[in-house]
């Protein structure tokens, strides 16, 4: 581990941006479509009561890293098996992530550019972030908090004062009833992007002030959600509900209606910006969590070793997963929700807790 | 030895990256793209002009001097939009560029013509470089290509003659209004609304319209000029709605702003002219047995812009009076254009989506006949309150005086 410390702030800024990364970039909750935001606030409350269940074992080990007090709940070798695929699961998100913004821009402006260019220049930058160590990280994302708070003001005011926004796009609200809303819950927004704070159970060991935690992280999830919830509403307002569900990626198609006073038109580049370092810093977490995790389960005292191997495996990960982008998506919606993010979400933390709450009992009435 | 072995590593594996981007296109290769013109060709073909700017000849500030014209218009054929957008490539010595593109102009033939107007708005939509807030028009009694090749008087780039054109016009007259690619698609895909396009004619000698002794009159020989509203049904145009009908069809959309109302005054026709400058409609269902009924409201505030009758304009009866009289006219005129439009059996007034937003169990057992049947014996109630505030800068009309 680390000897790294962050402040309860930073660890805020780093589970907003975290959050809000891919997200705005594609729409969670489309299935639902003008009820979306529903989903999404729905999606936020699940996420708030899976989060309870990482803190509880954070405030049971609260210097330990996942992959370490998987080994004490459940025994050396099981532990370090299920840490091990803890890895595996995040470097395979990292690199999903890394597709994505891949995507994002091969699909938009640099159509020629092959994928694996721009995802070796973003792993590249990546690798020297991690490499620098964590605290750099969190103060790097400190910085851009800011950036990418002012840019998303500018974007509403740009947004509302175009005119653009049709509230009548919302209604009806629960057309269909509440049930297509809940299926979207369960499928798509519980998971993502709230049940991947599992990740920070991997992080919060580095907080320096453990009384901070609850409120830090609450906090930082439910600004995060309001501002997707928010982004939603605007991206269904502005593009009706067809073309919400239609788009590839619906920001940034609303983006690209902002025409105000003839000259501040196509300002899609500036918010491609926004968005990268979004994704930025989710794949650098994913990334994190997989060396320091790696780190651990092999016990290595230099983790800086593993920065560059780890960083080869997303980056070519990237490219194989998915030949093109519609079995991406595909893969995304189904193979990942059921097979990956429930078990590793949600299944596997709940059965430590249980487990982690009788070994503790156990000790607290055993006698000496 | 070992640094500057590091050093030399990393100088060599950074000229990949600052030898300037993949994508990179450079200015002088580039040929904007103005405006599209999309008729129907032999065989069922797309016959696609484009209009290239020709940057060198717009700021130099010789209009027609022989010289050099703005623009240069290439044609090219294809099955599809995407096929003689690469066709044309053959014509062209640079790569073109969409990103620019204002105006697309189709024709009447291809618009009537549900699969060639449907198939091309696919090829709009999905390509990144196309801006969908693209403004498009049918060319009525012309073909698009006659359009396109048109040069102006006023601005050198006929492209932004029609959407500026276009933009004054939805707010000074209120005949006509702007509408983009992507409100025609989602007209075309929504079911509670219809999509209108703005027709756009070529009037004068369409011969001379497309060379440079066009400009060099004061009253060019020909001219391009918005006209009427064309109606989408399900994809394919059906009608025109002449532009005497066609401000009503603006009003209930709520874009018309200002506008001219003429008055009849104590049996003097063309007596009076009320212009309103801001305008606001309001369109709410009521249920009445199960079967919607549509209440439009419009509201208005306005001055008098002439007075050709002797009249007391400093009388504020007379003034009521006048407003009174500009209701009647106005909801004269919506409900006969509501008229018309059921007729043609087609929703463009978006009164679908207002019953949809409303109630949306009724919307779903209605939807499907919507156009055919309960849209053309919808009761439609039209309610307007005028108000003139003002009468320019001068009181009562010098008609007042005369014969004194």
């Amino acid at each position: 581990m680390e000897k790294a410390k962050i402040s309860g702030f930073q660890l805020f800024v780093l589970i907003v941006l975290f959050e809000m990364g891919s997200a705005l970039l594609l729409s969670p909750g489309s299935e639902a479509k003008q009820d979306a935001w529903i989903a999404i606030l729905f999606g936020l409350a699940g996420g708030i009561i899976v989060f309870f269940i990482y803190y509880r074992l954070y405030m049971y080990y609260p210097d330990l890293p996942l992959t370490s007090y998987l080994q004490k709940i459940i025994g050396k070798w099981f532990g370090k098996f299920i840490g091990f695929l803890y890895i595996v699961y995040f470097i395979y998100i990292a690199s999903r992530v890394l597709r994505d913004f891949g995507e994002l821009l091969t699909t938009t402006i640099y159509n020629s550019t092959p994928l694996f260019v721009i995802n070796t220049l973003m792993v590249v930058t990546i690798i020297y972030g991690i490499h620098k160590g964590f605290e750099v990280l969190a103060r790097v994302c400190e910085i851009y908090f800011g950036v990418v708070y002012i840019t998303a003001i500018f974007g509403m005011f740009l947004i509302t004062f175009s005119g653009l926004i049709h509230l009548g796009n919302l209604t009806p609200i629960l057309e269909d009833g509440l049930k297509p809303v809940i299926k979207t819950f369960f499928k798509t927004t519980l998971t993502f992007p709230f049940g991947e704070m599992v990740v920070f159970t991997m992080l919060l060991p580095f907080l320096n002030d453990k009384k901070k935690a609850k409120i830090v992280c609450l906090g930082g999830m439910i600004l995060a959600g309001i501002n997707i919830t928010i982004t939603t509403i605007v991206n269904i307002s502005v593009l009706g509900v067809g073309l919400f569900q239609r788009s590839t990626f619906p920001l940034l198609s609303t983006i690209g209606r902002i025409q105000i006073a003839d000259f501040l038109e196509r300002l899609d580049v500036l918010f491609m910006l926004y968005l990268i370092i979004g994704g930025f810093f989710k794949i650098t977490i994913f990334y994190y969590a997989a060396v320091a995790g790696a780190a651990d389960i092999f016990q290595f005292k230099n983790q800086r070793k593993l920065v560059f191997p780890i960083g080869m495996i997303i980056l070519f990960g990237s490219i194989t997963i998915a030949s093109n982008f519609a079995e991406f998506i595909r893969e995304g919606t189904v193979f990942v929700t059921i097979f990956l993010s429930w078990p590793f979400q949600i299944i596997i933390p709940s059965i430590l807790l249980i487990i982690a709450f009788f070994r503790n009992r156990k000790k607290k009435t055993s006698p000496a | 030895m070992k640094k500057w072995l590091l050093v030399i590593l990393v100088l060599i594996m950074s000229m990949p990256i600052l030898s300037a981007c993949w994508n990179q296109k450079e200015l002088t290769d580039l040929a904007f793209v103005m405006a599209l013109g999309i008729d129907k060709g032999e065989d069922d073909l797309y016959h696609v002009s484009f209009q290239l700017v020709n940057p060198g000849n717009v700021s130099t500030g010789t209009t027609g001097g022989g010289q050099g014209l703005p623009i240069a218009v290439y044609k090219s054929n294809g099955r599809t939009i995407t096929e003689a957008a690469r066709n044309a490539t053959k014509e062209v010595s640079r790569r073109l560029y969409y990103a620019h593109t204002n105006l697309v102009v189709v024709s009447e033939e291809v618009a009537r013509d549900r699969t060639l107007m449907l198939n091309m708005l696919d090829a709009f939509a999905r390509d990144p470089e196309f801006r969908t807030t693209t403004e498009i028009v049918i060319a009525r009694d012309s073909s698009a290509e006659e359009i396109v090749t048109t040069l102006t008087i006023l601005d050198k780039l006929p492209v932004t003659k029609v959407t500026k054109e276009l933009k004054f016009t939805e707010a000074m007259k209120g005949e006509n209004m702007s509408i983009s690619i992507d409100e025609l698609i989602d007209g075309i895909v929504g079911n509670g609304k219809d999509p209108i396009l703005n027709g756009y004619q070529l009037i004068g000698m369409k011969e001379e319209a497309n060379k440079a002794t066009n400009l060099q009159k004061t009253t060019t020989d020909a001219f391009l000029s918005a006209d009427g509203l064309a109606v989408i049904k399900d994809g394919a145009m059906i009608d025109w709605i002449e532009s005497k009908k066609s401000r009503g069809v603006i009003w209930i959309l709520n874009k018309a702003k200002s506008t001219d109302i003429t008055l009849k005054w104590n049996g003097k026709k063309n007596a009076l002219s009320i212009v309103p400058i801001r305008s606001k409609t309001k369109v709410s269902p009521v249920f009445k047995n199960g079967k919607p009924v549509i209440n439009i409201k419009i509201e208005n505030e306005g001055w008098v812009s002439e007075a050709n009758t002797p009249i007391e304009l400093m009388d504020p009866k007379t003034i009521e009076k006048i407003e009174k009289l500009t209701e009647k006219a106005i909801k004269k005129e919506v409900q006969s254009t509501v008229k018309e439009v059921k007729r043609l059996k087609c929703d463009i007034f978006g009164f679908g989506d207002v019953v949809h937003k409303a109630n949306p169990e009724l919307w779903k057992k209605l939807k499907g006949d919507w156009n055919n049947n309960y849209f053309a014996d919808l009761e439609v109630n039209v309610k307007v309150d005028s108000y003139v505030r003002r009468e320019g800068v001068r009181t009562n009309p010098f008609w007042s005086d005369i014969n004194k």
